[in-house]
């Protein structure tokens, strides 16, 4: 059995990589990665990041066309008392808004259709994560192909918290794996939820690596990984970084000059009101619908992972997805 | 079910409504049958299910749940007028029964609907392994399925498998299960789920 908090032994101990995949040191890269330097970095990777501006409404997205979203219907609207002031009723009022953002939802809609997800659908909770997890690996791979990826090797640090954000993470992890990117994860504190800790043994069993700490020093993680999955906090969040570890990490991960991935709410962002000072994500996987704070959203790219949702929990939720192409599962708005 | 859809791809159906019939066994066969058909929905096709016998099983009792909530219709009989499913669906997924089942057709109600698909015209995908036949020795005098879609690993019955498409569904497999059991998996291109041998 593997050692819970540490990471994995050197390239001999485990076996069973398949020929050609390099087993990573441990959290602390250091010197080793030296030879491919900062220097190989697009500079145009720091303008994709701008700070969100507290009180400012969102600023249509400069890089993208908006992508075609059917507007809400005029029906009045549960949502539209949680509707961020300033910004009108449904219809007429949405201009504020990207078209690129389709029917924000609160945290209580949220929770609603995964409540009827579950109990009125009979979805498992296992299910449910295994597809998010999955959505959001195919997220990654859309953003970041493996062409495109500045370092050598297809590095990405997967942080997970101790909640259902983090498993989804998790399971976003053992995808990448599968499709040949290079994941490592920290997940300082886990849950001992049964399921959860399933999911972390098939990451375990994967030969992904875990890091026993997450180096302060942040030009490591920046010299080390392409990218980074922030899978901390979710939805079900409260506001605020008190709590440790998230606080430490958080407070890491906004000094990260690479790109960051956040699943469904930037964490450290409240779900509604969404975050002045946090973390700036350059591309949200929105899990079945965007969240309120996803207006706030500053960042390149925005996918949605909402194609297993029954039609009928979309009627009900007024959830007006966009088309996804194809046999895709997530679809950048 | 994204295999179906590789081999059976929307704008090539003959029916004027992508209309696909999922027939499912009491197992566990039967039970991806009924995720199968889920997921065909939501690729925009149109399933219907037969699934005669249902499983007590509270997991698989979900997985129906799923699929009623989804409007997927289940029949309540299949025709034993062949012709009558030859004309109303563009394919049939034969999730009857898988490896674990034992050879022959003995039991009710499986021998009456492989004796039923025997008969099909209509392109035959079956899940694992062809209904009917043994999983080891193949089959001789059972159905003949168009495509067979091989769940982690093709079984010893496909080396007699004869259709026009061989989809492999193991791309989830973790390295080390592939190595300690010699699966040599095929390369799947991008990230897709299913690979045509």
């Amino acid at each position: 059995m593997l050692p819970r908090g540490g990471v994995r032994g050197g390239a001999g101990a485990a076996g069973a990589a398949s020929p050609g995949r390099h087993r990573r040191a441990p959290g602390v890269r250091a010197a080793a990665a030296a030879p491919e330097g900062s220097a190989a970095r697009p500079a145009a990777r720091d303008e994709l990041r701008a700070p969100p501006r507290p009180g400012a409404p969102p600023l249509p997205q400069p890089r993208e066309p908006p992508a075609p979203c059917p507007q809400a219907s005029p029906a009045p609207h549960p949502g539209d008392g949680l509707r961020s002031p300033g910004v009108g009723s449904r219809g007429g009022g949405d201009v504020l808004i990207p078209a690129a953002v389709c029917s924000p939802r609160s945290k209580a809609e949220a929770a609603a259709i995964e409540k009827e997800l579950l109990e009125d659908y009979r979805f498992g909770r296992q299910q449910l994560i295994e597809i998010w997890g999955h959505a959001c690996a195919m997220a990654v791979t859309k953003a970041f192909p493996l062409p495109s990826l500045p370092r050598k090797q297809p590095t990405v640090l997967v942080v997970c918290g101790p909640a259902q954000n983090g498993a989804i993470g998790l399971v976003c992890a053992r995808h990448l794996r599968i499709f040949d990117y290079e994941p490592t994860i920290f997940y300082p504190k886990r849950s001992p939820d049964p399921l959860y800790r399933d999911f972390t043994t098939q990451c375990e069993k994967m030969d992904i690596p875990f890091l026993s700490y997450l180096p302060t020093e942040v030009q490591l993680i920046n010299d080390a990984y392409n990218a980074v999955v922030d899978a901390v906090l979710g939805a079900e969040a409260e506001a605020g970084e008190g709590r440790e570890p998230c606080a430490a990490i958080l407070a890491t991960l906004k000094l990260l000059r690479i790109p960051i991935v956040s699943l469904d709410v930037p964490s450290g962002w409240d779900a509604e009101a969404g975050g002045s000072g946090g973390i700036s994500p350059d591309v949200l996987v929105s899990l079945a619908a965007p969240k309120e704070c996803a207006r706030r959203f500053l960042g390149r790219q925005h996918f949605v992972a909402g194609r297993f949702l029954p039609y009928d929990v979309q009627k009900k939720f007024e959830l007006n997805p966009p088309e996804y192409p194809g046999t895709e599962c997530v679809v950048a708005l | 079910p994204v295999s179906s859809r590789q081999a059976f791809p929307l704008p090539s159906l003959p029916r004027k409504q992508p209309t696909v019939l999922v027939v499912c066994g009491p197992a566990q066969n039967g039970a991806i049958g009924l995720v199968c058909a889920r997921h065909l929905r939501i690729f925009d096709y149109e399933p219907t299910i037969f699934y005669p016998k249902r499983s007590p099983d509270p997991l698989y009792r979900d997985f129906t749940t799923q699929c009623e909530k989804m409007d997927i219709p289940f029949l309540s009989y299949l025709p034993t007028e062949v012709q009558l499913i030859n004309d109303a669906y563009n394919a049939v997924v034969d999730a009857v029964l898988g490896a674990e089942a034992e050879a022959g057709e003995g039991r009710e109600p499986c021998a009456a609907i492989l004796a039923t698909l025997k008969l099909l015209r209509i392109p035959i995908v079956s899940l694992d392994v062809p209904s009917g036949w043994d999983a080891e020795a193949g089959g001789s005098g059972g159905i003949s399925p168009d495509v067979l879609v091989s769940l982690a690993a093709p079984k010893e019955c496909a080396r007699r498998f004869l259709g026009r498409q061989h989809f492999v569904a193991g791309r989830f497999l973790p390295y080390d299960v592939q190595k300690k059991f010699e699966l040599n998996p095929p390369e799947y291109p991008g990230t897709e789920c299913v690979v045509a041998l």
